[in-house]
């Protein structure tokens, strides 16, 4: 981030923190609507586990593991970028996206920075702790190389996580309503939130380790730390971020060529 | 009830016009019915029953409950009040002539049997494309019994969310709650996981709760299980709907004059 972007991200920063203390409960709405979503999957694989031993080649340590990742995972996305991104669709329908393209600085950038929620930040930290007590579940030693390891996986998630949010609302810019993506992207969420990817196969496997990789955000990452992750998969999992990168590049730029602003 | 049998008929027809959200509808239903193939297929690989379920006996519960809780779509009704009574708009239901609830609940009945053909088309695909060996009861009593019980569960969220929707000119945004009542919905209607695979204990209390009787014990009658809860659960839900109803009455009284019209 190069000087004049950190200026404009505090500034977005500032302005966002006024808005937002305005309504006091709704300035936390991300850590409860969201704790409470993982701590019932907490739950729910509790129940799971108590009759069950394995779940494929994972016990519950691994799936404790899964759950926290995908929380922190999840509420980055809450604290950084989501409430920006999903606005998308919405300022391409009125035409607000005019005012993005005719400031000095990227739309993109704005856009990612401009809804930084606070209160979702306790789900940062929930989250951590959730992986804490999977690795204590585990009671696997934590090494530096094994911790550096699956920070490298989740910055590496995170971008790819931020790169599927943009490639879905960046629909919106090529077809005039894009509900159907959004819940398409909802179905995957949920879905792989709960279903880690060992558990896929087949052509389920190729949906969601490729077309919508969301089987492979927190999957990885904990394949990372319990030394499950080999040469193929790893390379895989970059090639994937690399592959994604690529295209919504490509699809954000094109679509700022088809947006004619309002009504577009 | 004849004007009532019209506003149920007029948002039947109503259903028709968003063509598209139906198919979806129908279409999103696999995921859970994806998420419990995949995860009990796994879990199945090495066991031959978990709890009182076999892999086609889990199968069955999930089709089941999934195509109860795909009905029971009576959120949308707190959220409709929420927002009318936030942006002043209320007004609408006052000046109807018709009761408000029983407005609310007809509309909810003509969106349901509007409904129930599609989903249960759904339903059928799925059985046939997962070649699910599906579990029945043959029993009349238990299949009436399982019917009265989820109209009763559906007649008590209607409440339940009407309820809520009315709360809104008492604490003013109720949105993040709702969302975090949703998520907790989710878990104690069974459609994550069966409630009978949590500590017996935890299901003896959820017995004493109205959701068990939303979807989760309907579906467990309907799949041939706890045959001998289904009188008892009946009372129960009755029960709950009597309560619910003398609660609503209690906040109409003390909160409808709070309302003018002008939105929060």
């Amino acid at each position: 981030m190069n000087k004049k972007n950190w200026r404009v991200f505090q500034e977005l920063f500032r302005l966002r923190f006024h808005g937002l203390t305005v309504f006091r409960f709704d300035f936390f709405a991300p850590f409860f609507v969201d704790g409470s979503l993982f701590a019932i999957q907490l739950l729910a694989f509790g129940a799971v586990y108590a009759n069950v031993d394995r779940i494929g080649s994972w016990g519950r340590g691994e799936m404790i593991l899964y759950i926290g990742t995908f929380s922190l995972l999840n509420a980055v996305n809450m604290t950084i970028y989501f409430f920006g991104i999903n606005s998308i669709p919405y300022k391409v329908r009125s035409g607000e996206l005019d005012l993005y393209l005719s400031k000095p600085v990227s739309p993109l950038f704005r856009l990612t920075f401009e809804n930084i929620s606070p209160g979702a930040v306790p789900l940062i930290l929930m989250s951590v702790c959730i992986i804490v007590y999977g690795i204590a579940s585990l009671q696997m030693t934590l090494t530096l190389v094994i911790a550096a390891a699956y920070i490298f996986w989740l910055v590496l998630m995170e971008i790819l996580y931020y790169e599927m949010e943009v490639l879905i609302r960046s629909v919106s810019l090529y077809v005039v309503s894009m509900a159907r993506m959004e819940q398409i992207e909802e179905a995957g969420l949920d879905l792989c939130m709960k279903l880690p990817g060992i558990a896929l196969y087949g052509v389920y496997k190729v949906i969601f380790y490729l077309i919508l990789p969301y089987g492979i955000m927190a999957t990885l990452p904990v394949q990372s730390m319990i030394g499950e992750l080999n040469l193929q998969r790893t390379l895989y999992g970059i090639g994937v971020v690399v592959l994604f990168t690529a295209f919504t590049c490509i699809i954000w730029k094109n679509g700022l060529k088809h947006y004619n602003s309002a009504s577009s | 009830m004849r004007k009532y049998w019209e506003i149920s008929k007029t948002y039947m027809k109503t259903q028709l016009v968003w063509r598209a959200d139906v198919i979806f509808n129908m279409i999103f239903t696999i995921s859970k019915i994806l998420f419990a193939y995949l995860l009990w297929g796994i879990i199945f690989q090495n066991k031959e029953s978990v709890g009182m379920f076999t892999f086609h006996g889990m199968l069955s519960y999930y089709i089941v409950s999934s195509f109860l809780s795909q009905l029971e779509m009576s959120e949308g009704i707190s959220n409709e009040i929420h927002e009318r009574i936030r942006n002043g708009t209320f007004s609408k239901y006052i000046v109807i002539p018709a009761g408000i609830e029983r407005y609310f609940m007809a509309m909810e009945l003509g969106i349901v049997l509007f409904y129930l053909v599609f989903d249960f088309a759904a339903a059928v695909v799925w059985i046939y494309i997962f070649r699910i060996q599906f579990v029945f009861t043959t029993q009349w009593r238990v299949i009436v019994c399982a019917v009265l019980m989820a109209g009763l569960g559906m007649i008590f969220m209607i409440q339940l969310n009407y309820f809520l929707g009315i709360l809104t000119l008492r604490f003013e945004g109720i949105g993040t709650f709702l969302m975090i009542k949703n998520n907790l919905v989710s878990l104690v209607t069974g459609s994550i996981v069966p409630l009978a695979l949590f500590p017996e204990t935890v299901t003896g209390i959820l017995r004493l709760l109205p959701f068990y009787y939303v979807t989760y014990l309907p579906a467990m009658l309907f799949t041939g299980q706890c045959q001998e809860e289904a009188v008892r659960g009946l009372v129960i839900i009755g029960c709950w709907c009597v309560l619910m109803q003398s609660a609503i009455q209690n906040a109409r009284k003390k909160y409808f004059r709070k309302y003018d019209g002008a939105g929060i």
